[in-house]
């Protein structure tokens, strides 16, 4: 079943295809009905919190499509860039709020790149530097919601969407000071501009700007706290308030566009759905041939101590995640660790939270991650090339991972205080 | 045909995730406005029980047409980095093989799930008493119009949108 998986993923058979074809043999040797297939697929597929997942799709492409990406740029620049490397710092302040509206990480540095790399090398940024920060702000955006990523986690660990997402907000700003800690220090040794002066009126009238799009973040962390609605109703209200918004305040989007919007979003929520069904059959498999067993027994000795469980497991995910993009690396290996990690005692929504942000760091993971290798198109800059300047943000977002590993509390605080965990 | 077996399921697929959208502003709509409506008026609560259902039915179409035309548009996840090495015929011969063994999947689904569909099709949903089999004859109609991609997509040229050569030194 492994060969045949490894094999064709070498062939550049799309992955869910290998998962099929080494599902299929897995079930044939094992001597399995065929019919566990079928009925795996449509089952896994007919998910009421996956349902989520279209709407925060197409609400983050019509928002993006709106050019909002524009308001919320200004808004950070006018909160952060009158400090020493504001322009940088902006990126990683943005990259926050724009991860609270767009549910892509593919969409969010296609908008952050083209918006931002031309200001930097204006400024003086270098261009591996501008590359840096929009991966690494957009790495560390993975933990805001509504990340598709973590509604997948969430199905896949049986955990609450909303908890989940309450969740993240406070080690997506932590993680996030840490990258903006390390851009005020390279911007006083590499002497980065102050982007303009302090001024209460373009903050003031950037705030305006960006209301229309800020009212999402809002709507989802005060809906989620007080519990008003569920992770897939927040996402039928974010979609119709981002087609009002783009019908009649930006009045920049045709209702093709709308049409083609909520066909991409078919196509990409499918990958998803379809993906994560076909994993279920080969996690199945994985299941009765003993796999969990086994990997248990290697990860025995880091389960000492929940840091190193941990880190042992966000490097294996980080890894996972840098070669086979984040969604497929999550469906296959995080259901086999994730039983060891509550057996140890480890918070489930803390185990997620941690494997949220190693996958999003595996996405902007030198040589392969396919989010810094969209980054650096951007920039105009060779992966290797690259490496040598990545390095001081890969260890800020590392210091943010840990952080986050072993202070539990930074994930559990928010949804504790809303009453969602005990 | 051919510009009408591309075009039809895209329209479907858009249809369907705007349909979705639509059930689930329906559920909130019944759910936060009618309920505390009917309870103040002490009349009977209108049904929303349903919009789950829907929804769900909703979503297994749209994933089993959605990872069809995947195959069309090529947006499956994709690993590349062997297959851009190799000599272009070789690299013809390795696509028109993969694009077969997609078809050989989709055909076994359509294949498993019409017989999965005919045995559930006397069962019912517990709210709106739909027949369970449109569950499996989404996977089935899936199942073969993946076949149909997948060999047209044999048939042509091209490699995946994502991979590791595309940024180079």
């Amino acid at each position: 079943m492994g060969a045949v998986f490894i094999g064709t993923l070498l062939l550049s058979l799309p992955i869910v295809f290998s998962l099929g074809a080494a599902a299929i043999t897995g079930l044939i040797v094992g001597g399995y009905p065929l019919q566990q297939l079928g009925s795996t697929l449509v089952g896994a597929s007919q998910s009421w919190v996956l349902l989520a997942i279209p709407s925060f799709v197409f609400a983050g492409s019509i928002m993006e499509r709106c050019g909002m990406s524009n308001a919320l740029v200004e808004l950070a620049r006018a909160m952060v860039g009158w400090l020493r490397g504001g322009l940088g710092m902006s990126v990683i302040v943005v990259s926050y709020f724009f991860s609270d509206i767009c549910g892509s990480k593919m969409a969010e540095v296609s908008a952050l790149g083209s918006a931002l790399v031309p200001p930097l090398k204006r400024a003086g940024y270098r261009a591996e530097d501008a590359a840096s920060l929009i991966a690494a702000g957009t790495a560390m955006g993975m933990l805001v919601p509504p990340a598709i990523f973590m509604i997948v986690i969430s199905a896949v660990t049986n955990q609450s969407a909303v908890t989940l997402f309450l969740a993240g907000f406070i080690p997506a700003a932590v993680i996030g000071f840490c990258l903006c800690v390390l851009v005020l220090v390279q911007a006083h040794i590499m002497g980065w501009p102050k982007d303009s002066r302090l001024s209460l009126r373009r903050l003031l009238h950037a705030s305006r700007e960006a209301a229309v799009p800020m009212v999402i973040p809002l709507v989802i962390l005060g809906g989620f706290y007080m519990g008003a609605f569920t992770a897939t109703e927040a996402g039928a209200i974010v979609a119709l308030y981002s087609l009002l918004a783009a019908k009649l305040y930006y009045r920049n989007v045709s209702w093709r566009d709308v049409g083609n919007i909520a066909y991409e979003s078919g196509v990409t929520t499918a990958s998803v759905v379809f993906l994560l069904a076909v994993a279920t059959v080969f996690q199945y498999l994985l299941g009765v041939s003993g796999v969990p067993v086994l990997l248990g027994n290697i990860l025995a000795p880091l389960e000492v101590y929940h840091w190193t469980f941990l880190l042992g497991v966000a490097l294996m995910t980080m890894l996972f995640g840098m070669v086979l993009e984040g969604l497929p690396a999550a469906v296959v290996l995080i259901p086999v660790v994730f039983p060891i990690a509550t057996k140890i005692g480890i918070h489930p929504i803390h185990f997620d939270i941690v494997q949220t942000a190693a996958v999003g760091i595996g996405l902007f993971l030198p040589p392969m991650g396919v989010g810094l290798l969209m980054a650096l198109k951007f920039a105009g800059v060779g992966v290797f090339q690259h490496m040598k300047y990545y390095w001081p943000y890969l260890i800020a977002l590392m210091v943010g991972l840990m952080l986050i590993i072993t202070i539990p509390e930074l994930s559990l605080m928010l949804p504790r205080s809303a009453g969602l965990i005990k | 045909m051919r510009p009408f077996a591309h075009t039809a399921p895209r329209f479907i697929l858009g249809g369907l995730v705007l349909f979705a959208i639509g059930v689930m502003l329906c559920g909130v709509f019944l759910r936060y406005v009618m309920l505390p409506i009917t309870d103040w008026m002490d009349v009977d609560p209108i049904n929303f029980f349903w919009v789950e259902e829907v929804g769900e039915l909703t979503l297994t179409w749209l994933t089993m047409l959605g990872a069809a035309i995947g195959v069309a548009e090529r947006s499956h996840f994709t690993l590349n980095i062997v297959v851009h090495h190799l000599p272009p015929r070789l690299q013809h011969a390795v696509h028109v093989f993969n694009h077969l063994l997609i078809a050989s999947f989709g055909g076994l689904v359509a294949w498993i799930c019409y017989k999965l569909a005919l045995l559930n099709a006397s069962l019912t949903s517990p709210a709106l008493e739909l027949s369970l089999g449109l569950f499996y004859v989404s996977a089935t109609v899936g199942g073969i119009l993946m076949v149909f991609y997948a060999l047209d997509a044999a048939r042509q040229p091209g490699a995946p949108e994502h991979s590791f050569g595309d940024v180079r030194e």
